[in-house]
């Protein structure tokens, strides 16, 4: 089970990245790396929850109430998203 | 000392401060573009000849390929490679490079300069600068955007064997020109290009990414992927804080009005009759 403190885990996007919405999906461009990451509807979706300030635990309501999914799947889904965005460098822990 | 002024895409970039030597390597590598009028250049690269090698980047034993440091400043961009350092200043645009080389190494320094502050400068013009290959058939102008290893080369090579006009593998210009965008070439090629030698503006025909396949075909993307591939492409440019959300726009502007699709090709000449169908006609630009 995931600690209390991890559940209230919030994240921003990294200082030196740009994160931008087109056409519901997202664009991360890593500025230090030149490159460019391309996040789906979803991943759009949770970047914009975590740009809100909002917790892992909100997110999770959030993907649920829009996606009609269980919280099992949402949190699987979005834990997944934002490890991949943290070792690409596109986000941070805050 | 000796300077030379060198034209190409609508701009021209004046470099003075050069020795004998290293005159004797630009001159002739630039002759077709060099301007023989005294029109005010819109660059200015000032030389500064140390030849003490202590501070800069050394050579290595043999060949290589390295990446140039680029660090960007609020003011100014510094620029280090082999043999030379230099800043860059954003407004008005100039720079200054200080260099321990005047044998053949210098060219390769002097080039490595010279993409970026041409990056600086077209960029400054509302153009944007790609990673990319570029060809034309006469009238259309196609672009292939891609980084290393995306088959640049390999498909400049085939376009050779179809005796279209290369522009270049490596760097190409497209800037608006009223509502459409037009395809500049630039001085600066891999394997493909050659020499640098003047060409014409072509429109803006064709904007492709590229993916290998088995057969030639040519299909959508999204706009979120077709953005990226063009930021991604950009050098120097996408790594600014300054001006990367600029790119961002102009990229969105770029792909609604030229949509930028993905061209799968094999190593062999087919793709062209799939690009001349797809691009057949005065409304081949237009969203489909």
């Amino acid at each position: 089970m995931m600690s209390t403190e991890a559940q209230a885990q919030h994240y921003r996007v990294d200082p030196h990245a740009r994160f931008r919405v087109m056409d519901d999906e997202g664009i991360f461009v890593l500025q230090d790396a030149g490159e460019v990451l391309v996040v789906n509807q979803l991943g759009a979706f949770i970047v914009e929850q975590l740009k809100a300030e909002h917790s892992l635990d909100e997110m999770v309501v959030a993907i649920t109430e829009r996606y009609a999914v269980d919280a099992a799947r949402a949190r699987g889904d979005a834990t997944s998203l934002l490890d991949a965005l943290l070792e690409a460098g596109a986000i941070v822990r805050s | 000392m000796s300077s030379l002024t060198i034209e190409f895409a609508g701009s021209r970039y004046q470099f003075a401060g050069l020795n004998p030597e290293q005159l004797g390597l630009v001159r002739p590598r630039f002759e077709a573009l060099l301007c023989r009028d005294d029109t005010p250049p819109d660059v200015g690269v000032d030389l500064h000849y140390a030849p003490s090698r202590a501070g800069f980047m050394t050579r290595p034993p043999g060949p290589t390929e390295y990446r140039v440091a680029v660090a960007h400043g609020e003011d100014t961009i510094a620029v280090a490679g082999i043999g030379f350092t230099a800043n860059i200043d954003r407004v008005p645009l100039r720079a200054q490079m200080q260099t321990c080389l005047n044998d053949e190494w210098f060219l390769g320094a002097f080039e490595n300069l010279f993409r970026v502050v041409a990056c600086y400068r077209l960029f400054e013009q509302g153009a944007l600068v790609l990673h990319s290959a570029a060809f034309a058939d006469g009238t259309r102008g196609f672009l292939f955007g891609g980084r290393s290893g995306a088959g640049k080369t390999t498909l400049c090579g085939l376009a050779a064997e179809l005796e279209l006009d290369i522009l270049s593998d490596e760097l190409n210009a497209v800037m608006p020109a009223g509502a459409r965008f037009e395809l500049r070439a630039m001085p600066f090629a891999g394997d493909f290009g050659g020499a640098p030698r003047r060409h014409p503006p072509y429109s803006l025909t064709g904007l492709l990414g590229l993916a290998h396949g088995s057969a030639p075909s040519v299909h959508e993307c999204s706009k979120a992927e077709a953005v990226s591939r063009i930021v991604a492409s950009c050098p120097y440019i996408n790594a600014d804080p300054l001006l990367v959300d600029e790119l961002t726009s102009r990229a969105a502007d770029l792909i609604e009005r030229v949509p930028l699709r993905i061209l799968s090709f094999a190593r062999d000449t087919r793709f062209w009759r799939v690009l001349d169908d797809e691009y057949r006609g005065p409304g081949a630009t237009l969203p489909r």
